[in-house]
């Protein structure tokens, strides 16, 4: 007997079959994407008895159309061969919706399995099913569940284990469009039988039938059913001009019509329709005042949640990273290997620990965002922001990733996968890295102070943000009106009843989007620590314009009290290492762009320092502080500051803050781009539109700061 | 619904073009049932895939601030189009609705 099964897991959007995969599989999914689009691809695995079954969770549809993304992958999908059997939730509160999408899978002639789901409460609104009639009619097992209770599938997995073992006799659904179209698609799918396709063998001529006359995109494109185009052509021409049926939409109205029939039979409803709670609050929620107000305190307890909440847990994963940096090195001498040993504990340990110190906010983050999707509220926002947003080229699921662009990028393009069109999306993730990244606060926290009066400071700060939004805005509206031109898809929301997220399915997605970031840190982070470790340290300079270890020696060996000894020795040691940077790969590569960055005024320091920030922004300060020796530096830095104000003016601070707000992000965003873009062309573009918009602002700023002499001078 | 009727006998004394009401005309609260979605329009299918087919019975539940778009309910559903996708959908006001 057959030991092995794939299930093919079908539904409406928001019907609860992700809440039925996560209870069937548990922790033992994998998330991926399809490859060339973006939608996610799941799968995952679960025995049932001593049957090893592999269950495809496809992407929430109402049609086999191809008329999305989403939809084609589904087709796709079912297409191939290889699927036992579909296993089609139903939202048994919307029975007539749902059941659309099931009558349209039938017709693939693959065992059908049904789920009515949410069943509880479908009960609660006065719905009683005829399950015997259903099974007949759809020729297929109907059981009813609670995807959101445990237990609540348990019928599920009796039923299943029983259909598995005589999938051979399974029935065969009632389905028929009426005599005249019936007639067109006989013939089509004659046609269709001669040409005898061998990829689609396993797939009834019917189905390819039905989808030829209402021309639906894939199949049309198929090029084995090429000549069969001029049979589907006439029928649909004799449809019209014998019976008045316009093809295209006849079969959905058909398909509903065949549904109504069936849920007059087999469906009744106890009680009259009574306004259901979900609609009482939507008349708060969206209300045409209190709808926006609404939104954006959420918004801002998101934020708090996000980035108070999770701050004690970033402190101890900070303290375990330096900690760990400190244990190694005390267990490993400086004579063994010292440079391997300062690649473990200065490279990888900083690098990446200061990357998974990110950790607990994108935990939180997702956390609170698969709340709001997940109870239905995600798309009431949508609703509410879109005529704003639209004034800009994007839309309302665009707002919520933009807003999040100021905590941090990386999250906030993975956030953009709520967003159905892919042109919106593209956008939103290409203006994305001007909002201004949390990273970017050390670098604005360091100049700030040093060039700017107190009473300025705040100002210049506001500012620095709102030329990343306006960027932002017009380079969304200019993207939208060039590159991606042309009628915006037809946009169609659902807006799903609201439902209390279970907490399993909150812990999973925080799982995945954690795993995710964790694999970026393990990689990318990994990879870029190492070269910048590597430029930061190769060649090391042999032979310096003074002798520093003598010096220090005469020094300590000096009667000065101890304060002075430690100052002096320190400012030495800095003044090496300052010398040894300079030498260093990064301190060539620096000076050899000097003469490209000079007319935004930016020295070889700075320019060194924007070059180490793409490995992450909050580099730049480290890196300025190592290359004006001050050693280890923070954004709190006096000395480090001292240095700025003698050798930069104030327009050369702003112009060094306008540049890193503009320019290339790090590179955790580029891969982030590629991977959700799909495209390395598009990264590519962005990253090198990004740098001409940031050099050409920045040289238009400082070149007129010059010429009318803003800020040349200190302002005090 | 005076405001309604008022509309809809005006729009009915023009000539045979835009003499039709559509659902982008429709104030929140009124209950219709779709008389036709024009040929042509497109995404015509994907509406009908959600149940926008001619003989449906649809609710305007609410438009979205700053205009743009309509919040319908349709088989059981809450969807939200575009007012510009709206009015390519032809409907009928179901006589005096209840507001």
């Amino acid at each position: 007997m057959k030991k092995n099964f794939r299930i093919a897991l079908a539904g409406n959007p928001n019907c609860g079959k992700t809440s039925i995969f996560n209870m069937l599989t548990g922790a033992r999914q994998h998330v991926g994407n399809y490859p060339g689009v973006t939608v996610e691809s799941k799968s995952g695995h679960f025995t049932l008895g001593d049957m090893e079954i592999e269950l495809i969770d496809l992407p929430g549809v109402y049609s086999l159309s191809s008329s999305s993304p989403e939809e084609e992958v589904v087709f796709q999908e079912l297409t191939k061969p290889g699927i036992d059997l579909i296993l089609n939730v139903v939202d048994s509160t919307i029975p007539r919706r749902s059941l659309y999408l099931t009558t349209q899978l039938a017709e693939l002639h693959i065992p059908m399995f049904l789920a009515f789901n949410m069943s509880d409460d479908a009960k609660k609104k006065g719905f009683k099913f005829d399950i015997a009639k259903l099974e007949k009619y759809f020729g297929s097992p109907v059981v009813q569940t609670v995807g959101s209770r445990s237990g609540g599938i348990r019928p599920l997995l009796d039923r299943l284990a029983k259909t598995l073992t005589e999938l051979e006799d399974h029935g065969v659904p009632m389905l028929t469009y009426g005599a005249d179209i019936d007639d067109a698609i006989n013939a089509v799918s004659e046609k269709i039988d001669a040409v005898s396709c061998a990829r689609y063998a396993h797939v009834p001529a019917r189905f390819f039938a039905v989808k030829l006359l209402e021309h639906d995109n894939c199949v049309m494109n198929i090029p084995e059913f090429k000549c069969v185009h001029g049979e589907v052509e006439e029928q649909i021409k004799h449809l019209w001009d014998k019976h008045a049926i316009n093809a295209d939409t006849f079969m959905a109205d058909c398909r509903y019509a065949m549904l109504a029939g069936a849920c007059r039979d087999a469906i009744s409803m106890t009680q009259e329709r009574r306004r259901e709670i979900s609609d009482k609050i939507d008349i708060v929620v969206t209300n045409k005042f209190l709808g926006l107000p609404l939104f954006l305190l959420i918004i801002y307890l998101t934020f708090y949640f996000t980035f108070t909440c999770a701050e004690p847990l970033m402190g101890w994963i900070e303290s375990f990273f330096s900690w760990l940096a400190d244990f190694i090195k005390s267990l490993w001498s400086p004579e063994q290997l010292p440079l391997l040993r300062s690649l473990v504990t200065d490279g990888i340990i900083a690098g990446v620990g200061g990357v998974i110190v990110f950790l607990p906010n994108i935990l939180f983050l997702f956390f609170a965002i698969a709340i709001l999707e997940d109870s239905g509220y995600m798309a009431r926002a949508a609703f509410v922001m879109d005529g704003i947003m639209r004034k800009f080229g994007l839309q309302g699921r665009s707002f919520v990733p933009l807003v999040l662009g100021f905590g941090c990028t990386v999250p906030a393009i993975m956030a953009t996968r709520t967003i159905e069109s892919y042109r919106d999306r593209a956008v939103t993730i290409m203006v994305l890295p001007l909002m201004s990244c949390g990273a970017r606060l050390p670098i604005y926290a360091l100049i700030i102070p040093a060039f700017f009066a107190q009473k300025y400071q705040a100002t210049v700060m506001w500012s620095i943000y709102l030329i990343g939004v306006i960027f932002a805005l017009v380079a969304a509206k200019l993207m939208k009106n060039t590159l991606f031109k042309g009628e915006g898809e037809v946009y169609l929301m659902e807006l799903p009843p609201y439902r209390l997220p279970t907490v399993k399915s909150l812990m999973l997605h925080m799982w995945d989007r954690g795993r995710m970031y964790l694999h970026k840190a393990g990689t990318i982070i990994l990879l870029t620590s190492i070269i910048l470790f590597i430029c930061n340290t190769f060649p090391v300079k042999k032979n310096f314009s003074q002798d520093y270890e003598a010096k220090i020696t005469q020094i300590q060996n000096s009667k000065e009290s101890k304060e002075i000894i430690e100052e002096k020795v320190s400012s030495l040691e800095n003044a090496r290492q300052a010398e040894l940077m300079a030498y260093t790969l990064s301190g060539r590569i620096g000076r050899a762009l000097e003469p490209v960055f000079r007319p935004i005024g930016f020295d070889w320091k700075v320019t060194t320092a924007c070059i180490a920030a793409l490995a992450a922004k909050e580099i730049f300060v480290t890196q300025l502080g190592i290359l004006y020796a001050e050693g280890e530096t923070d954004e709190n830095s006096v000395p480090l500051r001292r240095h700025l104000v003698q050798n930069y003016t104030p327009l050369q601070g702003f112009c060094i803050m306008l540049f890193c707000l503009l320019s290339i992000p790090c590179l955790a965003t580029l891969a982030i781009t590629r991977r959700e873009l799909n495209s390395w062309k598009m990264t590519i573009c962005e990253g090198a539109g990004l740098f001409c918009l940031a050099y050409v602002t920045t040289f238009i700023v400082y070149q007129a700061g010059l010429f009318l002499k803003i800020g040349t001078s200190f302002l005090m | 619904m005076g405001d309604l009727s008022k509309k809809a006998s005006a729009a009915e004394g023009n000539t045979e073009k835009n003499s039709e009401l559509t659902l982008a005309e429709l104030p929140v609260g009124t209950t219709a049932t779709i008389v036709k979605v024009l040929p042509g329009t497109r995404g015509r299918k994907k509406f009908a895939d959600v149940g926008l087919v001619a003989g449906t019975e649809l609710l305007i539940e609410a438009h979205a601030p700053f205009g743009g778009l309509i919040r319908v309910k349709v088989m059981e559903t809450s969807m939200a189009l575009h007012r510009d996708d709206a009015a390519n959908i032809v409907i009928q006001p179901e006589g005096e609705s209840d507001k």
